[in-house]
């Protein structure tokens, strides 16, 4: 008798031995799983996001390939022609015109897009409720939509964007780029794929069309040959290394 | 004694399990989806693995190759001034455009969400609570103005063409995703860019309207290093006129 229930005690300590082992061996691949689950990785993403996500790596692959024998083909016209001044003195020129051109510091023309915004402050929408003016974050905002649809060069009021360009307000009266007064109304001159650039900025969500809600009078217009002119000023580094 | 013993062991890991499962519970439902093993879906991973390892393998040699021009470039100008001031004027609109680590003096500002707050406190709406693709355009902003010569946030270095975007939750500075906190460094004069920590500016708004969690550091004696543009610089539709 007493060994009959030494021997059930047994296997059942044996079976919740194993349960118990199961149950923790589970629980470790899983921890191991939630660890992996990054939120913003490709561990979560879904069949059409991971189509996408392929494609827009091979098609980086491709543009970095083209800088890539870009880079090995200046390197070695440096080399062949480094016997020749006036053959590295073309070389180097036209290495500093392509970095001009992308510093904003050429004239450049394409097709694009121009915004007109007409600050329409003050109108009355009903007995308490007025338009409010069009700020420096307003631009910014649309400046920023207009560049996350791939825009090359974009001018404010004739004013160059270029990597330094703040825009600020001076009390309730006027805007500064660049350090230079603008006043309404407001030209945004973009060079760009015209849909993309159009359809992000007038699109549901786009700023131009938040604008026009609050009551702002607003144009998005497609050109074929848009220009824009470059940034005047010098341009230095003085703090940098 | 025996049976009290087996209870407190059986209790203990019952205790244990529950925990287990209340945080994988947790973790799901934080990220809002559920693991897929879709055979189909693991092979696209792979791929999408496989194809960004190819992408980083030719950054790399990119990198190599970028090194090799700049010897190559100096091989071909030296003995010559009018040659070599060529190609300092190329370093220089390197180092404007981001295309080179640069380190200098300057600040780091550090912006994260506010935590602290239990939302059954906060009256408000939960969104100012956190911060927004827009509070880092405005700080950005101010930086520029204040004469940062570079900016990066996050490491991602601020471009002419860099667009700060909302994604959901999650926001993108050049393409990349990024999280709280938020490293902003910015390389220009120490005593000029502190501005930006001033009574009535955007981060005195950060935190007195909106209790962000900011912190404003000043280096004037260290040196700060700001990570190069590692995005591609590309014109498809302007052209230089």
């Amino acid at each position: 008798m007493k060994i009959k229930i030494k021997k059930e005690k047994l296997v059942m300590s044996i079976t919740i031995g194993i349960a118990c082992f199961a149950l923790m061996l589970v629980m470790f691949m899983q921890f191991n799983m939630v660890k992996q689950t990054d939120i913003t990785g490709i561990e979560t993403m879904r069949e059409s996001e991971l189509r996408l996500e392929l494609s827009s790596w091979n098609e980086k692959y491709n543009e970095l390939n083209t800088i890539y024998q870009e880079t090995v083909g200046k390197s070695e016209e440096y080399k062949n022609e480094r016997e020749s001044y006036e053959k590295t003195y073309e070389l180097l020129s036209k290495e500093l015109e392509q970095l001009n051109k992308a510093l904003g510091k050429t004239d450049v023309e394409g097709e694009g897009i121009v915004i007109q915004l007409t600050d329409k402050a003050g109108t009355q929408l009903s007995e308490d409720v007025k338009v409010k003016r069009i700020t420096e974050e307003d631009l910014l905002i649309i400046v920023n939509q207009l560049f996350a649809a791939g825009a090359e060069a974009i001018s404010i009021n004739g004013h160059r964007v270029i990597s330094t360009t703040s825009i600020f307000s001076i009390g309730e009266e006027f805007l500064k780029v660049n350090g230079e007064r603008i006043v309404e109304p407001y030209v945004i001159n973009a060079i760009g794929n015209p849909d993309y650039l159009k359809s992000t900025v007038s699109g549901k969500g786009g700023h131009v069309d938040a604008l026009k809600e609050l009551g702002h009078e607003t144009s998005v217009d497609i050109n074929k040959n848009i220009k824009i002119e470059k940034y005047e000023k010098e341009l230095h580094t003085k703090y940098i290394d | 004694m025996n049976k009290k013993k087996i209870s407190l062991i059986l209790g203990l890991m019952c205790l244990l399990l529950t925990y287990g499962i209340a945080v994988q519970i947790k973790t799901i439902g934080g990220t809002g989806s559920v693991m897929s093993t879709n055979a189909e879906e693991n092979q696209l991973r792979d791929a999408v693995l496989k194809a960004k390892e190819k992408y980083d393998n030719l950054y790399a040699e990119l990198e190599n190759m970028e090194k090799k021009l700049e010897e190559e470039r100096t091989n071909a100008t030296q003995n010559n001034t009018e040659l070599t001031n060529l190609e300092n004027a190329i370093k220089e609109n390197n180092k404007l455009l981001g295309l080179t680590d640069v380190t200098g003096n300057g600040i780091i500002v550090t912006i994260n969400d506010n935590q602290d707050i239990p939302l059954s406190n906060w009256f408000g709406d939960p969104n100012l609570l956190i911060v927004h693709d827009t509070d880092l355009m405005n700080v950005v902003n101010e930086l520029k103005n204040a004469g940062a010569e570079a900016i990066s946030i996050n490491d991602q270095r601020i471009v002419t063409t860099s667009a700060i975007e909302c994604d959901g939750n999650i926001i993108k500075v050049n393409g990349e995703k990024i999280g709280v906190p938020f490293v902003i460094k910015a390389i220009g004069l120490p005593e000029s860019l502190i501005s930006v920590d001033r009574f009535g500016g955007y981060l005195d708004y950060l935190k007195e309207d909106r209790f962000l969690k900011v912190d404003v550091q000043r280096a004037d004696k260290e040196k700060i290093t700001i990570p190069k543009y590692t995005g591609i610089m590309k014109f498809e539709y302007a052209e230089n006129d």
